[in-house]
């Protein structure tokens, strides 16, 4: 039996007293859309443990996150790469200095080997040109680009993503789509994706293998 | 009633206060026993520009500071105990007053009100544009990245400018001294006849103690915001008035306890 990548179990959002559960299934893009009242912006946070439902509970790799030691749930976190809504980037450090933080900070490769993955990262999501820049001097999709490099810098199997289209062209979410994605594989797309938001562009839809739609507490499949 | 039940409130407030900056230093304390050994590469980087910033920069303002407070006092005791027959007692002023009491309390005044604040804001900004939150999303504990260095560096930067706050203000009062007519032989005399091994123990002991409350009370009101922007100016003052008042208070236990 393979292990689910993401489980939400009897899962209750602020506000909703009744429990929603559902699965993201390896090797799949599962978007779940809804208003910013919906509460659809918590599920990315109960995915990583950085916040607590009132109730249910989140597996991830069969895991409950939640149970685990503090020094577990960090090291946990940097197996699944994470997209925070906005970019998350740390305005001190240039956009080439951000994708580098979690290898230099999780990983025991040299500053040569970590200079050179970087610079594949860089030129991968299309931002080697503006590499040194900070992120208060490049536009708003650098620092989603940027952003998503970051995540991927441990090429982790699982991605979650906040909001991560918001503002971007349809062009420029296309591709951060593709590139979230990782390439195809037998079952569906290399990396298996969970994402929110208020919205998918429509061209998108058919990259994305299962959506939901969460209004009002309930949860709805619409592919 | 209302006044005591106001009273009452206000010292409950300060207590857990103190519980809880007592508890995030003590998580801070335990973080560092497991800061990957990668993670100490990006903590050192940090801690390198915190020095910058807070020892380096800030070298100037504690020379002004330094030079100006010791040349007048001195040369008002030169004069004034020079009229009563009792310039030894230079020595034991500049020590006790300067070098032991004053050397210590205003530069951590000093850093206080300069680095702190920068750092309380520097970290409340951090925590409302969600750098914090996608600190702790990529599993990178926000206590190694910014509270670890931060701390480490109000520790050096603080024994290091006492140690040039020192330095300067026995300068400064030889220049003072000889302005006033005393040789400069006679002056070194004089102040190290009267510096005592503990009283280099006190100022080494005030440095670490001051550099604990800057390093911490500011990292510690940052990191409390909830993610409102006006919170900003808020933790920055609160940083200032707690670290400024808890170094007030150590400064009166060092005295009462120690002295």
């Amino acid at each position: 039996m393979t292990t689910l990548p993401l489980r939400f179990e009897a899962l209750t959002l602020p506000g909703y007293p009744a429990p929603i559960s559902f699965d993201v299934p390896a090797h799949h893009a599962v978007a779940v859309i809804g208003s910013e009242a919906s509460g659809v912006d918590a599920l990315p946070a109960y995915a990583l443990a950085l916040k607590r439902p009132r109730a249910g509970r989140v597996l991830v790799f069969d895991e409950d996150v939640e149970q685990l030691p503090r020094r577990a749930v960090l090291a946990f976190r940097r197996r699944v790469g994470y997209l925070p809504a906005g970019d998350g980037l740390l305005h001190n450090l240039s956009l080439k200095e951000n994708v580098a933080l979690p290898l230099r900070y999780g990983s025991d490769l040299g500053e040569r080997e970590i200079t050179g993955r970087i610079r594949i990262m860089l030129t991968l999501v299309g931002i080697s040109d503006v590499a040194d820049l900070r992120p208060a001097d490049a536009t708003d999709e650098q620092r989603r680009r940027a952003a998503l490099a970051r995540a991927l810098a441990f090429d982790p199997d699982l991605l979650v993503l906040a909001d991560p289209f918001d503002g971007l062209t349809t062009r420029a979410a296309t591709e951060l789509l593709e590139l979230a994605r990782g390439g195809e594989s037998g079952a569906g797309s290399r990396r298996t994706l969970f994402m929110t938001g208020q919205s998918v562009p429509m061209r998108l839809e058919p990259r994305i293998e299962v959506r939901y739609r969460l209004a009002k507490g309930e949860l709805r499949r619409e592919s | 009633m209302v006044g005591v039940a106001a009273l009452g409130q206000g010292v409950a407030r300060s207590i857990a206060w103190v519980g809880a900056l007592a508890r995030f230093f003590f998580h801070t304390l335990e973080a560092a026993r497991w800061l990957p050994r990668a993670g100490r590469r990006v903590a050192f980087r940090v801690l390198l520009r915190q020095v910058w910033f807070t020892a380096l920069q800030a070298l100037p303002l504690i020379v002004v500071l330094s030079s100006i407070l010791s040349f007048l006092v001195i040369s008002q005791a030169v004069r004034e105990l020079g009229r009563l027959g009792a310039t030894e007692l230079i020595g034991r002023l500049m020590v006790v007053a300067i070098v032991r009491e004053l050397g210590p309390l205003i530069t951590a005044l000093a850093i206080a009100g300069r680095s702190g604040t920068a750092i309380a804001a520097e970290l409340a900004t951090n925590k409302v544009m969600g750098e914090v939150n996608a600190l702790e999303g990529m599993g990178i504990d926000p206590l190694h990245y910014h509270v670890l260095p931060r701390f480490g560096a109000a520790l050096l930067s603080v024994f290091g400018l006492i140690v040039v706050f020192d330095v300067v203000a026995i300068l400064s009062g030889l220049l003072a001294a000889n302005a006033n007519g005393m040789t400069s032989a006679h002056y070194f005399n004089i102040v190290l006849a009267s510096l005592t091994l503990r009283d280099v123990g006190l100022t080494v002991a005030k440095a670490l103690v001051f550099g604990v409350i800057v390093g911490m009370i500011p990292s510690f009101h940052g990191l409390a915001v909830r993610g409102s922007p006006t919170e900003i100016p808020v933790a920055s003052s609160q940083a200032a008035v707690g670290s400024i008042l808890a170094i007030f208070l150590c400064s009166g236990l060092f005295v009462v306890l120690l002295a």
